[in-house]
């Protein structure tokens, strides 16, 4: 069977797998970067380019160096350099005499060079389509808990263990029952871990740029970090979400581009690109919503994140929320992220204290 | 209601102009159209040494050095007590392409960054949706000025505009002009017609003798083939065209943290090294690497055989 490579989406691309297999190919994945591959990203890639470039090119570096016959990129139709992934990364994988084809996947008519290419049977991949939906629902359900219960853990590692179960069960799980009995047992299986006894934890939202948000190694595993200091994060660069505002449903949820869109509206006029409206968005409903800080995430010189920088930090003054900024490269250094998020927790437990507030409870995060 | 209304300003309130990054997209357009709306205009001195240490100091450390430019020039003119600036949304520059991401996200930041000392008045130029004079009648809407007054102000405007950009088409002249080979600057208007960023390089060029020529700003056509980005579009176009014959080596000025050019370049490098042209990147940062820079052009026109 022909082999389908594509970038890592953290824990989501079991899912991804999922549909990519229904297109009659064995996807080439994992759930994150690793220092091998960000190696050879870094070496084929210009100096310049942004952090999620390298660590791409990388992956398809070393899946081409594997044999693997294709690549899949998203392309996006905006202002940033995502835009032109696919086309660098065919130059580049020429360039070096590897024969790997990278489609790109975005809006190309209903039925992309991608599908059209493989041909697979319709119904069969529609179904396998909303097969991968339940299971990238099935993800945030785990992550969700998995952020809840490891900032009170009492052994550290246990909640990791169980998200590990869970994420190995949902891979396994191949009929829709399947998944649904999987996301039904994340809320026993988190059960099973002891938890600290005392006040609610501190809340943080992650905002920023989606690669780096949701590769663990791009971004040091800033979730862990966060958890083991007793902190509940909260990604907020969800799958689900994100395939429903390019299909426009669920106009008003909380996390849609267009509510997002609205409460960036005071600070943001332009659509600027990428995710940063709704980085904006989100830093402003975080503020309402009483998190008790923000870390917005990105790769160094990140083109719209960067842009709107100045606007998050002026959000942060104006509705009183600590906010942390990142940006990850690949000379990034472990322990410094460690040291930054140690220091910015304690800002947040000074802000609570102060404000005697005790937020709300982690639950509903 | 009254036809034949004026437009006169009570005391109008001067406005300032940063005289960096978008300015240079439209060169001349705005003092003569502000002018003739019957405004004061202030603008920002151009970019000095001093300009560029601000902009180390105030500005996110992040951004691209022509955007950090940007917010020194702003922070110039609160200094020197202006109460409003002009910071146009630039959406896009030529049909059927998009400017760059950070331009459109800038009176925003603006607002952000400087709201506390400065207004800020604001127009969205979006040349792929609707023309430029439409965007400034609606300028002018936004002002209190309509009518004729508002109408001859954008022709004022875009009569400056034309003059200034066809003088700096005639200040180098074009490729191909002409005896011998030569080299073409490649750069985003902001770098190659600020004189503070590009004196250094058109200075060392003319010391070693060599003859060169600016990407011309003025083609009209522009295919969005493969970059949709404007200014890179059309550099990518000039070197479509470009005849090994004509053309001894390309230099393209580029800035610290620049996403497009980051991008583009592999673009220009391809297409360059199929037609077997020279090509150097010079990046400009705020560490002031001028000594870097002269070594290194030296050591091109030398390679290119002058
Ligand atoms: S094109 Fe480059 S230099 Fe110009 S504003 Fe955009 S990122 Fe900055």
């Amino acid at each position: 069977m022909a082999r389908l490579a594509f970038e890592p989406w953290g824990n989501y691309s079991l899912a991804l797998a999922a549909s990519v297999e229904c297109l009659g190919v064995e996807p080439w994945t994992s759930s994150s970067t690793t220092p091998e591959v960000l190696r050879l990203g870094v070496e084929a890639t210009p100096d310049s380019a942004c952090l999620s470039f390298k660590a791409c090119t990388g992956h398809f570096v070393k899946a081409a160096q594997e044999g693997v016959e294709y690549g899949a990129m998203v392309n996006s139709t905006g202002t940033c350099r995502l835009r032109y992934y696919h086309l660098l990364q065919r130059q580049i994988l020429r360039e070096r005499g590897l024969r790997l084809f990278v489609f790109n996947v975005g809006y190309d008519g209903l039925k992309p060079p991608i599908v059209r290419h493989f041909d697979p049977d319709l119904p069969h991949f529609l179904q396998c389509c909303l097969r991968a939906r339940l299971k990238v629902l099935t993800v945030d359900a785990i992550e969700g808990a998995a952020w809840r219960t490891r900032a009170r853990e009492l052994e550290p590692g246990a909640t990791t263990r169980v998200m590990k179960q869970c994420l190995q069960e949902l891979g396994q799980a191949r009929t829709t029952r399947q998944i649904r009995a999987v996301r039904r047992r994340v809320g026993e299986r988190f059960g099973t871990v002891s938890l600290a006894a005392g006040r609610s934890p501190l809340r943080v939202g992650l905002l920023g740029e989606a690669a780096v948000l949701r590769n663990r190694f791009l971004n040091h595993n800033l979730e862990e970090i966060l958890g083991s200091l007793g902190v509940v994060p909260r990604n907020f660069f969800l799958l689900g979400e994100e395939i429903k505002n390019i299909f426009g449903v669920g106009l008003w949820s909380r996390h849609s581009r267009f509510t997002l869109k609205r409460l960036a509206r005071p600070y943001l006029r332009s659509p600027v690109g990428g995710h940063a409206v709704e980085s904006v968005g989100n830093a402003v409903a975080c503020a309402r919503e009483g998190y008790d800080g923000l870390i917005h995430v990105c790769p160094t010189g990140c083109m719209p994140e960067i842009s709107v920088r100045p606007i998050i930090r002026k959000i942060g003054r104006d509705l009183d929320i600590p906010v942390l900024e990142c940006s990850f490269d690949e000379h990034t250094s472990h322990v410094g992220v460690i040291t930054r998020v140690e220091a910015f927790v304690d800002v947040m437990e000074q802000r609570r204290l102060r404000s005697g507030h005790h937020g709300k409870n982690g639950s509903s995060a | 209601m009254n036809f034949f209304r004026q437009h006169h300003f009570q005391s109008p309130e001067p406005i300032g102009i940063p005289r960096c990054l978008w300015y240079f997209l439209h060169p001349g357009l705005w003092e003569a159209f502000f002018c003739e709306l019957g405004l004061p205009v202030v603008q920002s001195g151009a970019t000095w040494r001093e300009t560029i240490a601000c902009a180390g100091l105030i500005s996110e450390a992040e951004h691209c050095l022509p955007v950090k430019i940007h917010d020194a020039h702003l922070h110039q003119l609160a200094e020197a007590g202006v109460a409003r600036v002009f910071v146009p949304r630039v959406l896009s520059t030529m049909p059927r392409h998009i400017a760059c991401p950070k331009l459109g996200a800038l009176p925003d930041c603006a607002i952000a960054q400087f709201g506390h000392r400065l207004s800020v008045v604001s127009v969205e130029l979006d040349e792929a949706r609707v023309g430029l004079r439409y965007s400034l009648l609606e300028l002018a809407g936004t002002l209190g000025v309509r009518g004729s007054q508002a109408r001859a102000a954008a022709e004022a405007g875009l009569a400056a505009l034309a003059a200034q950009r066809r003088r700096w088409r005639e200040q180098t002249g074009a490729m191909g002009e002409g005896s011998g080979r030569r080299i073409l600057l490649l750069g985003h208007p902001y770098n190659l017609y600020d004189p503070y960023v590009s004196d250094p390089v058109t200075g060392k060029l003319r010391a070693c003798g060599a003859d060169f020529s600016l990407v011309d700003y003025t083609r009209s056509r522009v295919v969005p083939e493969p970059l949709k980005w404007d200014a890179c579009s059309l550099m990518y176009n000039a070197l479509r065209e470009l005849q090994p014959s004509a053309c001894a080596g390309v230099i393209q000025l580029s800035s610290f943290n620049c996403g497009c050019d980051s991008m583009a370049m592999e673009f220009y490098r391809d297409r360059l090294k199929r037609k077997g042209i020279p090509y150097m990147r010079l990046v400009l940062d705020e560490y002031e690497g001028r000594a870097g820079l002269d070594t290194r052009l030296e050591a091109f026109v030398d390679s290119i055989g002058w």
